[in-house]
């Protein structure tokens, strides 16, 4: 049977906030423009992001956007690219009227203003006071966010793919990219779209972790098409564990937490964080918190009877601050860990959250396919969101400051794709030898026979990466991860699939969906095995120190033979001074 | 109010009558316990009184539109084919114009009387 | 603990049927670990889900006699043996996945987004805390579909009945003070359909994992427009 092909001005892969911010600037341009997602949209994993979004609105405290850009540069560990962080400071502000405007549900103040939280990583003045910057609606401010955009869209009509999963960017000879091609996941019919700019906004990849705090959609897809696609990913060694994950489950318990007046305590009761961060205790940044939590449990101060975790202690607020504030959190605390905060402290342990690295982009949103710093833009190919890298998190993001990246960077890259149209009015010719390649790589799951299955595959990837990329890395331990890895890459081979039907069949897209995950975590672990330093999320005991003269730099990893290089920080922001490097103490 | 009359007229009126026709027996009962009328001309001079035939107008009105809508309610619930629906609708609707005429023609009579 | 698992791949099944499965209850396990742990024993199972806490909304299936989310349901609460359907009065793509298109149809026939005529200012429409709290049990719909597919009344009329996710949402922007379409929105649920076929069986309510009420938010509409009305 032939192919089915459809063509749009836009492809959009991904329909989480990043994907669907740009959706909403491109149709309200009356652009045709589809959005795939492997999930309805609503299911994307924005919804579940729970504290806020970043703004200098100054609603409770004073600030301005300046400060939140100092934050931003400080909490990068200054691997951040100055430009794009101010750019999307300043940003933030009209990002989140435009949201409210839109209807998002924030929770107010009496004045009739948007709340503001505090949050870890705020300060006033340049590292002053502490600062509440975080706009929140609950504890659900991701779901509030994503179903007010999906509306939005509703009503701008965007045309969706529901439930269509992207399997290979189609490139051309030149290296422009062409459109994808994407399986219809009910009835397991291939269909390429062809478009004249892609964006890929596919989230993150926190599935490569055993225990994370991650959907089982974060399968890192779009960063996986993009290498087989012989671009590159950046930074990819710096991956956020979050220090308040549901202990041995890793369900989220948002910062928000903390920032309402939560505190973590040991075994003996004993407030560990003002030891660590005696200024900012536990709203200190995540990559700090989560390595002191992890430093109390291996000096044997943990909880329970493997004392295995430490305890979030909430009971002292208020059961009416709890109910208005974090409703979410007191339902998940109950179902998932079985204790009521209002009245016990929840157990907790750091928790796989969200990768810094991704698709190498400019503050345009566009993709940037070589290691020179002054180097050109892949014409017509972008990403926005967690798969890519602005980079706006360096070496750490600061909690709130998600959310803030993949709205305004959608946006701004919807702004952009609609300049690129005005003056790139026709499709490329299609290579037919790209599209031959991917529906290849499809057909190779319709081999049958003996071999392993995709989640026995998956458990032992997973377990390695935890085992040999977490929280702290040593050399030893993970030059034997990469070289596990690659050896779960080869066993990619033996893996065999049961289910050759071809509706709704969950076991050939999780097969698609381990080749990414592969592909990525390798990127991660062979990144993070050449960082000789610590910095941000990448601590190495056995290099316990940034070195700023040698490593203030992006690495930039390909799959062709593990490739890596790197390319410089842009450290001028651009309209004010830049933030030289100073010593991080919270 | 007719914008929305299909819907909220229809709910509206189910519920205003189901009121009416619970106050109305309430009264009806009493009035039955306390002083039952021990013959024919006792009964009919009961209903001759004007408030009382009134009453009952209104009382049998609420009822047939009672069970109108919630008879369409229930047709349109679970019988779906356009044409046997309108065809089941007209003939109750019938039945109960006739039950109308039945009951008006019965309190007239006693009113004359 | 047993699973009686339902079952059916139009390619190869000519009948749905049902399958049972053993799988060994560990502490703390959530109908989806168990679903998950089938999986391992068949790949050829079934089923969507993904955040794994209530929040996407995607594995909604029926568990013995009643809609749950798989994720949040746990098996201590379950009685062995533990009867797995899909949704339902929904066509069955395959196994557990069920069409939600008419799901979602509905949702959009209540025009689902802010409507303000006033121009917008510069900085966030006001709102005081009350009238936000008039949001609370609304917006938090995820969309999951166990309500509706709950819901004899949109089982008899699925394509005219919006049934009570919709009406929840389109509470939701009735309730909101920035919203200026109320009038609009009461002239949309107009008819003896839209609204209207909602009798109070409130098995909405029941199935609600969100423990939301779509059922009070159908009689706050009611008594909006009862008000206008008069």
């Amino acid at each position: 049977m032939a192919l089915e092909k459809q063509r749009f001005d836009t492809l959009i892969l991904g329909a989480g906030g990043a994907g669907l911010n740009a959706a909403l600037q491109l149709a309200n341009a009356n652009l045709k423009v589809a959005v795939v997602s492997k999930v309805f949209p609503t299911r994307s994993h924005t919804v579940a992001a729970q504290g806020g979004v970043n703004a200098a609105l100054a609603n409770v405290l004073p600030d301005n956007w300046h400060w939140h850009m100092f934050d931003t540069v400080k909490g990068s560990d200054y691997l951040g690219d100055q430009d794009a962080i101010e750019y999307m400071c300043r940003e933030a502000i009209p990002t989140v009227y435009e949201l409210e405007h839109n209807g998002v549900p924030f929770s107010r103040l009496a004045n009739g203003k948007i709340y503001q939280r505090a949050f870890g990583g705020q300060s006033q003045d340049f590292g002053g006071e502490q600062a509440a910057r975080t706009c929140a609606a609950a504890d659900r401010t991701g779901h509030a966010i994503l179903h007010t955009l999906y509306q939005q869209n509703i009503r701008a009509k965007t045309h969706f793919y529901d439930e269509y999963f992207a399997v290979d960017l189609i490139k051309d000879d030149a290296g422009m990219i062409l459109g994808a091609l994407v399986l219809n996941i009910a009835t397991g019919e291939p269909l390429l779209i062809e478009s004249k700019t892609t964006l890929l906004a596919t989230g993150g990849c926190g599935q490569v972790f055993r225990t994370t705090s991650n959907a089982h959609i974060n399968t890192g897809d779009g960063m996986a098409m993009v290498l087989r696609a012989d671009l590159p990913l950046m930074d990819m060694e710096f991956f956020q564990f979050h220090p308040t994950g549901i202990a041995g489950k890793g369900m989220l318990i948002t910062e928000g937490v903390r920032g309402e007046g939560g505190y973590l305590i040991n075994k003996d009761g004993d407030r560990f964080m003002e030891k660590y961060a005696p200024n900012a205790k536990d709203l200190a940044s995540r990559d700090v918190v989560a390595r002191s939590i992890v430093t109390e449990v291996r000096d044997g101060h943990g909880c329970g009877p493997e004392a295995d975790h430490v305890m979030l202690k909430v009971n002292h607020l208020s059961e009416d601050v709890i109910a208005k504030r974090l409703p979410g959190i007191r339902e998940s605390a109950k179902i998932f860990a079985g204790v009521d905060p209002v009245k016990d402290p929840i157990p907790v342990f750091p928790t796989a959250h969200y990768v810094m690295g991704g698709i190498p982009t400019d503050r345009f949103g566009r993709v940037m396919p070589t290691a020179d710093d002054d180097g050109e833009h892949l014409p017509g190919l972008y990403a926005a969101g967690e798969c890519a890298c602005a980079s706006v998190h360096g070496a750490n993001r600061l909690g709130g400051n998600s959310l803030l990246d993949i709205l305004v960077f959608g946006r701004l890259a919807g702004h952009n794709i609609i300049d690129y149209v005005k003056e790139n009015k026709a499709h490329r010719p299609l290579n037919e030898a790209s599209v031959e390649a991917s529906m290849a790589r499809l057909g190779r799951w319709d081999a049958k026979g003996d071999g392993m299955t995709v989640s026995q595959l998956r458990n032992e990837f997973r377990k390695t990466m935890e085992d040999h990329a977490g929280v702290f890395r040593v050399e030893d331990m993970m030059a034997e991860g990469v070289e596990k890895i690659k050896q779960v890459r080869e066993k990619l081979n033996d893996v065999r699939l049961t289910d050759h039907t071809r509706t709704f069949n969950t076991n050939r897209t999780e097969a698609l969906e381990l080749e990414n995950l592969i592909d990525v975590g390798l990127a991660i672990a062979v990144s993070a095995l050449h960082r000789k330093e610590s910095r941000g999320a990448h601590s190495r005991p056995d290099y316990p120190k940034r070195d700023d003269a040698e490593w203030m730099k992006h690495t930039l990893y390909w799959r062709e033979s593990d490739k890596l290089d790197y390319k410089g920080v842009r450290v001028q922001p651009l309209t004010v001074e830049s933030f030289p490097p100073k010593e991080r103490v919270y | 109010m007719s914008r929305r009359a299909s819907g909220l007229r229809a709910w509206f009126l189910q519920r205003a009558t189901a009121i009416y026709l619970i106050l109305f027996l309430l009264y009806l009962l009493q009035h039955l316990i306390f002083n039952p009328p021990d013959s024919f001309a006792a009964w009919q001079g009961w209903v001759a009184q004007p408030l009382v035939g009134l009453g009952l107008l209104l009382c049998f009105a609420s009822l047939l539109l009672h069970a109108w809508v919630g008879f369409r309610d229930v047709l349109i619930d679970y019988v779906h084919p356009t044409a046997i629906r309108v065809s089941i609708l007209t003939l109750f609707g019938f039945a109960l114009i006739g039950c109308a005429l039945w009951v008006m023609q019965t309190i007239f009579l006693a009113t004359v009387a | 603990m047993k699973f009686s698992v339902y079952r059916y791949n139009p390619e190869t099944d000519s009948e749905p049927y049902m399958q049972m499965f053993e799988i060994e209850q560990r502490q703390g396990m959530m109908l989806r670990d168990a679903l998950l742990a089938i999986q391992e024993q068949d790949e050829s199972f079934t089923f969507r889900h993904s955040c794994g806490e209530g929040v996407c909304g995607s594995d909604g299936v029926n568990v013995n006699g009643s809609n749950k989310l798989a994720c949040i349901a746990p098996l201590t609460e379950l009685k062995d043996p533990v009867e797995v359907r899909p949704f339902p009065g929904r066509p069955v793509i395959r196994d557990l996945v069920v069409d939600m298109s008419q799901f979602y149809a509905q949702y959009n026939q209540v025009d689902p987004w802010l409507q303000r005529k006033e121009p917008l200012p510069e900085q966030e429409i006001l709102q005081t805390p009350e009238e936000r709290d008039q949001l609370d049990g609304l917006y938090e719909c995820i969309m999951c579909g166990c309500c509706s597919t709950a819901c004899p009344s949109f089982w008899w009329n699925p394509d005219k009945f919006l049934g009570p996710q919709a009406l929840l949402s389109a509470c939701r922007f009735l309730a909101d003070s920035r919203d200026q379409a109320g009038e609009e929105r009461l002239d949309k649920l107009e008819g003896p359909y839209k609204l209207f076929r909602c009798h109070t069986i409130m098995s909405c309510v029941e199935a609600c994992p969100k423990g939301l009420n779509p059922t009070k938010a159908i009689g706050h509409i009611k008594a909006i427009m009862l008000k206008e009305a008069i």
